[in-house]
């Protein structure tokens, strides 16, 4: 066995002893053991993103975040380093760049193997965020189009005076027109509003088993789509048939719905608070 | 107080609370026809109050439902039963239990509660006779120690009735 191979069977049986230490709430012992590991073979992600989650634990967000960087350095698809390294950054504020890194690490969770499967968690984090952004800026447009639409407003109703002094004697109509047109600003303010009012989602964007939006959409045979982690749940806990034809369905057979994805995307973007979540 | 309806129940799971407080959303915003539901803070056991529907046997009777969520709902189906007194009729037995295979062995986690009252109401409307399963007694007598419907072994009834 040359050194190289002797070093890794080494860092293998440390990685495992940290794993052992993490599950016992040891976490110091834990980034000792990660940290010899790190020393013998420091190009093995793993161990960085098992050391970043034993600082996120202690909340050290400095190290959660280098730990996480060098991981991404090493594997650029590690889910668990970008959902870490987002968290760090949501932490000091960066909620652009945090929010970026949940939606890498929600991007390449989706379809992960069901043991290691964390889009649940990691949408929560990333729809908390978006929520919260989607406060902030929607209070920013609402109280912009109110003061532009008093604006409007007075400069309407300053025109109309004006018209009004001005042509004693036929009253009547430069009146009705006034009406109708403080009416038709109404309006237009309102459409203008409308993306960033609260209502419901529609149904085609939401699951028939959680009655949410979906997160990680999946088709069956029969059509109908569902989101992953209940409708695996479902075919584990109650039965290997569809939940609403019960045609019979094995897991192999659900396929990522993409369309589903993108329109559920479109939508968020364009109606944040639908990132709620209660 | 003894209230002894079922075994000690867990709370919901975080699924099963989300899930529910949509229903009763979507509940409020769009019941089911001839449907009530008493509305507390209980989100783990629904009242709900049925009325019979016109030109039924069953028209202008109410009645009470009562509808209790287990922890992993959607996955698992609830408990659904008639409160006292349960109408007469050939799928109802006395203490309010209900055979209706929907509720246990068809369950499916994409049924609502108001989809599940809409097949309780048409098993009351399509009935031609109002009386009690054949086998009532035997039934109520072995479930007097507070048995749950669900852990019944249902035989079903045939669903032309």
């Amino acid at each position: 066995m040359g050194p190289n191979a002797a070093a890794a069977k080494q860092a293998e049986k440390l990685r495992i002893n940290g794993n052992t230490y993490f599950k016992k709430d040891r976490f110091g012992a834990a980034i000792d053991a990660y940290t010899e590991a790190i020393t013998l073979c420091p190009n093995v992600p793993i161990y960085w993103t098992n050391r970043a989650l034993c600082h996120l634990k202690r909340n050290d967000w400095e190290r959660v975040e280098e730990d996480s960087r060098k991981a991404i350095q090493l594997d650029s698809n590690s889910v668990k380093a970008h959902y870490m390294l987002g968290l760090a950054l949501l932490q000091r504020k960066e909620s652009a760049k945090g929010i970026k890194e949940l939606e890498k690490a929600l991007d390449l969770g989706r379809g992960a193997n069901p043991k290691g499967y964390m889009v649940e968690e990691i949408w929560q984090e990333l729809a908390k965020a978006k929520y919260h952004e989607w406060e902030r800026l929607s209070s920013k447009r609402s109280w912009e189009l109110q003061s532009l639409k008093e604006a409007c407003e007075s400069a309407l109703k300053e025109k109309h005076f004006l018209e009004f002094s001005q042509r004693e004697g036929f009253v009547d109509d430069p009146t009705t027109a006034h009406s109708e047109q403080l009416e038709a600003l109404e309006v237009v303010f309102n459409i203008a509003a409308e993306a960033d009012t609260p209502t419901e989602v529609p149904d085609y964007l939401c699951c028939r088993i959680t009655l949410d939006i979906f997160h990680d959409p999946v088709i069956t045979p029969s059509g109908l789509t569902y989101e992953r982690a209940v409708i695996l749940e479902h075919l584990q806990k109650v039965g290997k048939f569809d939940p609403i034809t019960r045609e019979p369905l094995d897991q192999s057979q659900l396929v990522p719905n993409l369309a589903i994805k993108e329109a559920v995307q479109a939508f968020l973007d364009k109606h944040g608070w639908a990132y709620k979540v209660d | 107080m003894t209230s002894s309806s079922g075994a000690a129940r867990k709370n919901l799971s975080k699924i099963a609370c989300n899930r529910l407080q949509k229903e009763l959303v979507e509940w409020q915003v769009n019941p089911p026809t001839g449907f009530k539901h008493k509305v507390t803070d209980n989100l783990q056991r629904w009242v709900v109050e049925v009325i019979g529907a016109p030109g039924t046997l069953y028209a202008n009777e109410t009645y009470q439902l009562q509808v209790d969520f287990p922890e992993n709902y959607p996955m698992e189906a609830p408990q659904v039963i008639f409160l006292h007194p349960a109408p007469l009729h050939p799928h109802i037995y006395s203490n309010g239990h209900i055979c209706l295979d929907i509720l246990y062995d068809s369950w499916s986690p994409a049924m609502t509660v108001s989809s599940i009252c809409i097949s309780i109401l048409s098993m009351l409307s399509s009935s031609t006779t109002k009386q009690r399963p054949e086998d009532n007694d035997r039934y109520v007598k072995n479930c007097r120690n507070g048995r749950s419907p669900k852990e019944t072994r249902w035989w079903f009834h045939d669903d032309k009735v």
